[in-house]
């Protein structure tokens, strides 16, 4: 079964912000939440500089969703860690968590109102009925549905930013690696997708965490 | 984990120390294709370069942290989630739990407190109406947040496999919003409360002999002496209403991003919350042994809270001292009636 | 296994009707099953193997056809090409009833396969457009009011025709636009000579054009020799001087492709880049110190003997002498210039020499100085001494800049010359009155004088000295007094206190433009309170964008996109060619403009010339650089089969295009010109220039015969043997004409019509193009002759390029030793200074107020003048103040932190207000400032003065508000790269 992740090849970004942009477009997303941005290690520092781009990785033992006080993460068949904007209560307990500041919230905060949380949904909508209107004003798009990988990843002017089943973009990647023979660190996975030793940590049930509206066949 | 990740140790002809050390470029220099420099960067939870104005922006990963006995630092928001899922839910639940249990228990055991000395009819004012605003204002803002906090820390695990996801999230959301507003008003509450108590509950010379007799429950007469309110009391309105009171309100005003200047970072925020979850805890434990004393766990307090009258016979069993000031004349026996000239008498004398 | 979690919830979806705009695509998609989606999306097994590129194994999707919507009728794709740069990066856009819903990448691609930088991925909200002029607007009362399209087009064309009777047409100034595509361009020049004037210009002017110069006058054509796609046949790779990674982000594909096979990467930039980030090496140099830096490595390079001796004795004219030049530069004397050490120079020049083919890279790094054009003649002095041009993996990959800048040098509005680079003599006029089908006296009528007619216009660079210049001194009878900005900012041009002062000076400006606020704010802003020029009459006229028309664009490697159009034109906005044939009608040319060209109705059932007749007069008339070949057809079918094409050679591998039975076949993609011949000759296009390797019919070619056969009794042709494959002359040869045809025997080659035809033409004006077909099919020569580069280009002022110091700078010393040029009196109508004003900054002794370098370029979100990208909110967000780039030692001198504002002050005395970034990417000697910003005016916001509705998201302030003097001594560029300043903290 596929497992979706992203590797984001620091040799290769450029800090071009396509992969951003393209997110903002897919899904309409407004001004002030970003489910992805670009970030550069060593700024302007000759011969030590990186860039890597950065949405929610989708981890494996999913910090947001052992903390969300309403549960509403849930995660795919293809390992994707979605969540349900009705019950979101705008906690803020998620980003909190997150190692990669993915949560994003469309206000500020102040009484604690921050709105409906918004991340990266690896272009796979919502709880909702797939590609109804509903799911996409709540979530975006929902790609894979349509059989299409996220926007950003298809859209990185240089290829950097990979995203689709783990084992076939690690398998890319690799051959990337040893082609040029250097940079061969898959950035984030370590802490995204690496073992995790918390007894907190529950096996998730995508299925049991399905809201209403379906089940998978 | 990574994989393909190579060791940093495993680098050859490099000094352990200096590994930490170098940076990329000399890295570089020394093991071309070797980045282990920059990565450790990233690791670290530094801010870089984004050209995105928001702060934290350019932080790729959280920083390490460590939670008071955590074993090792993890990124600092894998490291609260592990705190505040781990022991302050799992503790506190259990705390919380074990406090109602030892006052059921105490309840069976010694049954509803009743006063030895037969009420005489004459009443005492015992908290003025202001007083008793003041308090009820507290006390409700208390129990909103109290109850509202225990949905968004407890729900989960307690409610939600009994309503169910959607009801679950309406109550949550409601309780959110209960908990973010009616904080600022708790704290107001608990200011004014503070000022028009405090002087009743300096600390004096006979809380020493109260606790030294933990108010009667050793010693040989069932009551040891006290001023207008006991040492026990007087605990609660220092280590609860005033210590815990600021604890919860200050990390609550955090949470709520009110303190201006602030710039709200993640750690910030986790730290707060910890602290917040602590003392919201160690204040509803206490709350509950409170509000048992003042309802079950003594015969007509509730009544001196609610009403504001107690009778003489009551002030004379629970606080002598008082009762001698009172009689003495130092305190007027009705101190509100300023306010309400045409009370000329206790309602109920 | 269903992919969905909610099983067959997709086909349900499917049936219910939903008028929603945006949701409905989705649904139409089938849901599919997993091996379906693992097949599209490329993760399924077998098709990971070996793809060390994802764009590989994602081209696999195109077989099935994935992106074509099925079901609902309404919902239509229509392919197009991303407006933000030369790259030409293909789109699909997703048209729901009329409206732009998506965009999908075009994984078919041979140049973007899908990719995008930031501004292509933001490029549908052009389908949104809310911070757009909507309709024509006037300003009243320093205000803007709107108007109707019929007053407007009434006063306008009632005002121009006015100037024109009054102080004759050269007094006014036509700024075109290389975001028109081909056939506006075009028509726009038409437009402009129609009028009777050759005042008009274009960006590449402050561009390209010293590129286009340099290298045109260095062995034929002004344009990137090979493609961002051949630099994967590269072995090494210099880039001086371009930023590629934020300014066309989608070659690094190609360059980190090459890269991860072992190609080496040199940075040669005063900045640590994002570009230098990616290289093997950097070099830090000073701005404007590219000679002194080159002329270092070609000085290794004939030291060790690296250089390719027989190119250069079969190839080359004049190498010795530049080798004489060359060895003056020792190395102390370089790192003095330009601050390199001997070391690194030595790497660079033995990396390129040791790892070819080596291709060289540049762009606004060198060609925006005040000398420019020599700057990039020694670039192409480098590759020819390693004998690296006409070779696939060399070349001189000169990356422009607008998606049409390319194609607007080719065939627009040039001050210098008619389209195809004819010129404006005579025989040009001849030419060109006969392909577009109108009388040349008439022509001539419209003109103040043949003379006039005859004689190169003024520069965009410029038009503010063509209006504030005391008239005595300019080379024309009056000033300009009306301007007509048509797809160009006002911020892109330096000395923006002067161009305030010329803007209130005018009698008439018009602004046609999707967003022509940044020009409108400027104009109606009050100095001090007044309005200088209460008379003036200023026009707004909201232009369609290409994503509401159709069209050729022409990318940077040469290959020409066919455009579909997206979009009916938004709000009140018209096509650019409507607005010419409407405003030509008014001006009482409308008949003559569209001669040849067939009408259709465009917006509101309006007539308009339709684009592929445009493309067609296009074919028509220019040979001389092969736009004679890209059929509408053949474009067309290209765009529909992009998935025939090869990623590294851009060939088509073989196939018909279903819809027309084109065989593309050997074609190049875009059919790069030159694309010889009538279409029907079937030239594939040229992927890479002079390559002789080649077959002509195959895109082969050699040097250019443009400079005679000898000169003082040294050959000028290419030596023996040196010829194209296949050529039947195997010498090198002079360019064809009916006598050369004729004395060669071939005449009887031709046809009787084209014999016809070609009686008394030559090559370039055999409108029957049966010379240019006897000579490539034939007998495999090119018509264009085989000559030698020229390394000494004697027509210009510096024959062997020299190294001279800016006009401003900071290095008295280094001016006394390298002084710049001398005055010139009426250099394209203009007077134009060099050494008196550099000799005054050093005598005031400008370098001690203004220590800093103040050098100037792009971010990957914005482009140009910043006003369309600015108003994109997708962007916008992620740029939302202007900064200068100060080093941390630069800024700690002056206790400045990052983030604050700082003031920046030029010696024009200008002060604008800029963020600070404190960032080692440059030096302590040097400050960098994006030049996209416009609506801050010296730390003021100019809101109130734009157009209700149409101020851009972010403003900020405009670096050339405070860029300074200098201009190329060929083409008349602004010196823009490099300039001095000094930066102080803000205090409010
Ligand atoms: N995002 C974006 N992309 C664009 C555009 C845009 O506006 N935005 N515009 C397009 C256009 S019109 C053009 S022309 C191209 C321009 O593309 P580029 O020329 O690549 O971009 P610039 O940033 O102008 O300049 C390139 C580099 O020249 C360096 N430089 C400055 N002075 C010197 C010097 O004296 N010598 C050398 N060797 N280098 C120097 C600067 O530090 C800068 O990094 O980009 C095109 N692409
Ligand atoms: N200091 C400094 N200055 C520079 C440079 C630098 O590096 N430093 N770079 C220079 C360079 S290389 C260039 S190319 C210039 C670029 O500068 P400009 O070309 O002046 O800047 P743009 O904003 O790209 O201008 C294009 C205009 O065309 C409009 N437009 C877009 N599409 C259409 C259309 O279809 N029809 C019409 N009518 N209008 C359209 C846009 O709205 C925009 O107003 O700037 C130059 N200026
Ligand atoms: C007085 C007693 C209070 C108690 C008992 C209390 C209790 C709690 C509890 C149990 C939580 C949930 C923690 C979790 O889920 O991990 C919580 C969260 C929170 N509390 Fe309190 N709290 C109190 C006062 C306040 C005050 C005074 C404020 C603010 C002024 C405040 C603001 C918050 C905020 C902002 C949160 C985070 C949850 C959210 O934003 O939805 N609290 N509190
Ligand atoms: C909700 C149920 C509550 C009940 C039934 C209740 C009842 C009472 C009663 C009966 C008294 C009077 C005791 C006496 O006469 O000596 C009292 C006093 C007091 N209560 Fe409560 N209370 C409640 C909640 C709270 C809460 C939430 C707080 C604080 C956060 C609080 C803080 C106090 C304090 C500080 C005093 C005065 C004692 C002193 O100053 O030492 N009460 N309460
Ligand atoms: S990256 Fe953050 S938001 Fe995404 S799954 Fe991991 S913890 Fe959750
Ligand atoms: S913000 Fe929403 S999603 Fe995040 S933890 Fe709170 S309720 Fe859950
Ligand atoms: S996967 Fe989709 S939602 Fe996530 S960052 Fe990429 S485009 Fe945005
Ligand atoms: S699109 Fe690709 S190259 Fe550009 S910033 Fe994103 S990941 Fe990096
Ligand atoms: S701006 Fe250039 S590189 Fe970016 S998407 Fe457009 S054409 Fe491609
Ligand atoms: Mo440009």
């Amino acid at each position: 079964m596929a497992r979706m992740k992203f590797i984001c090849d620091s040799e290769r970004c450029i800090e071009c912000n396509s992969c951003a942009t393209a997110c903002k477009n897919e899904h309409e997303v407004p001004w002030g939440v970003n489910r992805r941005r670009v970030v550069t290690i060593n700024d302007g520092v000759i011969g030590q500089e990186k860039t890597i781009s950065v949405a929610c990785m989708h981890c494996s033992d999913a910090p947001c969703m052992a903390v969300c006080p309403v549960d509403c993460f849930y995660r795919t068949d293809e390992g994707v860690v979605l969540h349900n904007k009705d019950t979101c209560i705008g906690c803020g307990y998620c980003s909190y968590a997150c190692p990669f500041g993915a949560p994003q919230f469309p206000s500020n905060g102040t009484f604690g109102l921050r709105g409906k949380m918004d991340k990266c949904t690896f272009c796979a909508g919502g709880p909702e009925e797939n590609g109804s209107k509903a799911e996409f004003d709540k979530y975006g798009r929902n790609r894979l549905a349509e059989g299409k990988l996220p926007a950003c990843a298809e859209m990185c002017s240089t290829k950097a930013l990979l995203g689709g089943d783990g084992d076939a973009i690690a398998d890319i990647f690799r051959t990337r690696v040893i082609r040029r023979g250097k940079g061969s660190e898959v950035w984030g996975w370590g802490t995204a997708y690496g073992k995790s030793p918390n007894p907190d940590a529950k096996a998730p049930t995508p299925n049991a965490k399905v809201p209403e509206g379906g089940k998978v066949s | 984990q990574d994989p393909g990740k190579p060791a940093a140790a495993a680098a050859p002809n490099v000094e352990s120390i200096d590994i930490l050390k170098q940076n990329q470029a000399e890295r570089t220099r020394d093991q071309p294709g070797n980045n282990a420099p920059t990565w450790r960067i990233v690791k670290e939870g530094t801010q870089n370069y984004s050209s995105l104005p928001y702060k934290e922006a350019g932080i790729l990963i959280q920083p390490k942290a460590q939670f008071p006995g955590q074993e090792h630092a993890t990124t600092a928001g894998e490291a609260w989630r592990r705190y505040r899922n781990g022991p302050l839910i799992t503790f506190g639940g259990w705390l919380l739990i074990a406090a109602l249990a030892a006052l059921l228990a105490i309840y069976v055991v010694k049954g509803p407190a009743r006063n030895s000395i037969p009420p005489t009819g004459r009443l005492i004012e015992r908290f003025t109406p202001t007083e008793r605003f003041v308090h009820w204002s507290v006390a409700i803002s208390f129990s909103l947040l109290g109850l509202s906090g225990l949905v968004m820390a407890f729900g989960r695990h307690v409610l939600m496999p009994l309503f169910g996801h959607t009801l679950f999230g309406w109550l949550a959301y409601l309780c959110k919003n209960i908990h973010n507003f009616v904080g600022p008003v708790f704290l107001v509450s608990t200011v004014v409360f503070f000022a028009v108590y405090v002087r009743d509950n300096l600390p004096g010379k006979s809380d020493l002999h109260w606790l030294s007799r933990l108010g009667g429950v050793l010693g040989k007469d069932k009551h040891a002496s006290s001023g207008r309110f006991n040492a026990g009391e007087k605990i609660w309105f220092w280590g609860g209403l005033t210590v815990l009171g600021l604890v919860v309100s200050a990390s609550g005003f955090v949470l709520d991003k009110l303190v201006p200047g602030m710039p709200y970072l993640r750690g910030d925020m986790q730290v707060a919350h910890v602290i917040h979850l602590i003392g919201a805890v160690l204040f509803i434990a206490g709350a509950f042994g409170h509000i048992y004393m003042g309802t079950l766990g003594s015969e007509g307090a509730y009544k001196g809270m609610r009403e504001g009258y107690v009778d003489d016979a009551w002030a004379m069993e629970h606080h002598d001292l008082w009762y001698e000031q009172i009689q003495r004349g130092d305190i007027p026996r009705i101190r509100s009636r300023e306010e309400r000239p045409e009370t000329g008498a206790p309602a109920k004398a | 296994m269903l992919l969905t979690r909610k099983g067959q919830s997709g086909q349900r979806s499917a049936q219910r009707f939903s008028s929603s705009l945006t949701d409905s695509l989705s649904r139409a998609l089938p849901t599919m099953d997993r091996r379906t989606f693992l097949k599209r999306s490329g993760i399924g097994i077998g098709a990971g193997i070996a793809a060390s590129q994802l764009n590989l194994i994602q081209r696999a999707r195109a077989a099935d056809g994935a992106d074509k919507a099925g079901g609902n009728g309404k919902i239509e794709v229509r392919r197009t090409v991303c407006t933000h740069c030369s790259v030409g990066c293909a789109v699909d856009a997703v048209v729901e009833n009329g409206v732009w819903v998506r965009q999908e990448p075009v994984f078919d691609s041979p140049i973007n396969l899908g990719a995008h930088c930031a501004k292509g991925a933001a490029l549908r909200e052009h389908g949104h457009g809310e911070y757009r002029l909507k309709y024509p607007m006037k300003l009243v009362n320093g205000k803007y009011q709107r108007i109707s399209w019929d007053q407007a087009l009434q006063e306008v064309s009632a005002k121009l025709l006015e100037i024109k009777k009054a102080t004759g047409p050269d007094s006014v100034f036509f700024v075109g636009s290389s975001k028109h595509n081909n056939e506006q361009s075009q028509l726009l020049r038409k437009f402009v000579s129609f009028f009777g004037t050759n005042n008009c210009d274009h960006q590449a002017r402050i561009c390209h054009s010293t590129t286009v110069a340099g290298v045109a006058n260095t062995w034929g054509y002004g344009a990137m020799t090979n493609s961002y796609n051949d630099m994967q046949n590269s072995k090494a790779i210099m880039y001086i001087g371009s930023n590629a990674a934020e300014a066309h982000p989608v070659s690094m594909l190609h360059m980190l492709h090459a890269k991860e096979s072992g190609t080496k990467v040199i940075v040669v930039d005063p900045r640590f880049t994002r570009t230098a980030a990616k290289s093997d090496q950097y070099v830090r140099i000073r701005s404007g110190s590219d000679i002194p830096y080159l002329y270092g490595m070609l000085y290794h390079i004939f030291k060790n003997g690296w250089e390719d001796k027989k190119y250069i004795n079969d190839r080359v004219y004049g190498m010795e002498k530049v080798r004489e030049e060359v060895m003056k530069w020792t190395p102390d004397k370089v790192e003095e210039a330009c601050g390199v050490p001997e070391a690194e120079v030595f790497k660079a020049a033995e990396t390129m020499a040791k790892n070819r083919p080596s291709t060289v890279v540049w762009c606004m790094g060198q060609t925006q100085h005040s000398i420019g054009n020599a700057m990039v003649r020694a670039s192409c002095i480098l590759q020819l001494a390693l004998g690296n041009v006409g070779v696939s993996g060399g070349g001189t990959n000169i990356f422009r800049g607008h998606d049409n800048v390319q194609g607007a040098t080719d065939v627009g509005p040039n001050p210098d010359s008619l389209p195809g680079y004819y010129g404006l003599a005579t025989g040009a006029w001849k030419h060109w009155a006969n392909v577009w089908g109108v009388d040349y006296e008439w022509v001539k009528k419209q003109y103040a004088s043949q003379a006039m007619m005859e004689k190169s216009g003024t520069t965009v660079s410029r038009w503010v000295d063509a209006v504030l210049e005391k008239n005595e001194f300019i080379d024309q009878d009056n000033n300009v007094r009306g301007m007509v900005f048509w797809g160009h900012a006002p911020n892109s041009q330096t000395r923006g206190l002067d161009m305030k002062k010329a803007l209130d000076k005018l009698d008439l400006l018009v602004v046609i433009d999707p967003y022509p606020s940044a020009t409108a704010a400027m104009a109606a802003m009050k100095v001090d309170g007044q309005e200088l020029n209460p008379n003036r009459a200023v026009y707004l006229l909201p232009a369609a964008t290409q994503f509401e028309t159709s069209g050729s664009v022409t990318a940077s490697n040469r290959s020409i996109q066919w455009r579909e159009k997206v979009i009916e034109p938004l709000f009140e906005s018209r096509t650019d060619h409507m607005i010419m044939y409407q405003l030509a009608e008014k001006l009482g040319f409308g008949k003559e403009l569209v001669a040849k060209l067939k009408l259709v109705p465009g917006k509101g059932g309006m007539m308009e010339p339709e684009p592929e007749s445009m493309l067609r007069e296009i074919n028509r008339g220019n040979w001389t650089i092969g736009y004679t070949g890209q059929s509408p057809e053949r474009l067309k079918a290209h765009m529909r089969n992009m998935h025939l094409f090869d990623v590294k050679t851009l060939r088509c591998k073989g196939g018909k295009d279903a819809a027309s039975g084109y065989d593309m076949t050997g074609d190049y993609f875009g059919l790069p010109w030159p694309c010889y011949g009538t279409p029907e000759l079937k030239h594939p296009g040229s992927p890479n220039l002079y390559d002789n390797t080649r077959h002509v019919m195959d895109g082969g070619g050699n040097f250019r015969a443009n400079f005679g056969v000898e000169r003082e009794g040294v050959n000028l042709l290419a030596e023996d043997g040196s010829h194209s494959v296949g050529a039947d002359i195997t010498t090198g040869y002079p360019e064809f004409d009916h006598v050369l045809l004729k004395k060669l025997g071939w005449w009887d080659d031709l046809t009787e019509e084209e014999k016809k035809a070609a009686e008394g033409k030559n090559w370039k004006t055999d409108l029957s193009g049966g010379i240019q077909r006897v000579c490539l099919k034939v007998h495999g020569v090119h018509p264009f002759g085989n000559a030698k580069a020229r390394a000494v280009v004697w027509n210009f002022p510096d024959p062997v390029p020299l190294h001279r110091e800016p006009i401003y700078g900071t290095k008295p010393d280094l001016v006394a030793k390298y002084p710049t040029h001398d005055d010139k009196k009426a250099f394209w109508r203009l007077p134009t200074l060099y050494k008196s004003i550099q000799q005054k900054n050093v005598e005031a002794k400008l370098y001690e107020k203004f220590p800093i370098i103040l050098t100037s370029g792009r971010l990957v979100e914005y482009e140009g003048g910043g006003e369309e990208t600015r108003s994109n909110p997708w962007l916008a967000e992620l740029q939302q103040d202007n900064f200068v780039e100060i080093n941390p030692k630069a800024a700690s001198d002056r206790g400045i932190r990052d983030g604050e504002y700082v003031i920046v002050s030029t010696p024009t005395g200008a002060r604008i207000k800029v963020k600070a970034l404190v960032t080692p990417r440059v030096g302590p000697d040097t400050a960098f400032i994006p030049f996209h910003f416009s609506g801050w005016w010296q730390g003021k916001d100019m809101l109130e003065y734009y157009p209700e509705g149409a101020a851009p998201v972010v403003r900020g302030e405009a670096v050339n508000t405070a860029t300074t003097y200098g201009y190329d001594s060929v083409t008349m560029m602004q010196e823009t790269k490099t300039t001095i300043c000094n930066i102080e903290r803000y205090t409010a």
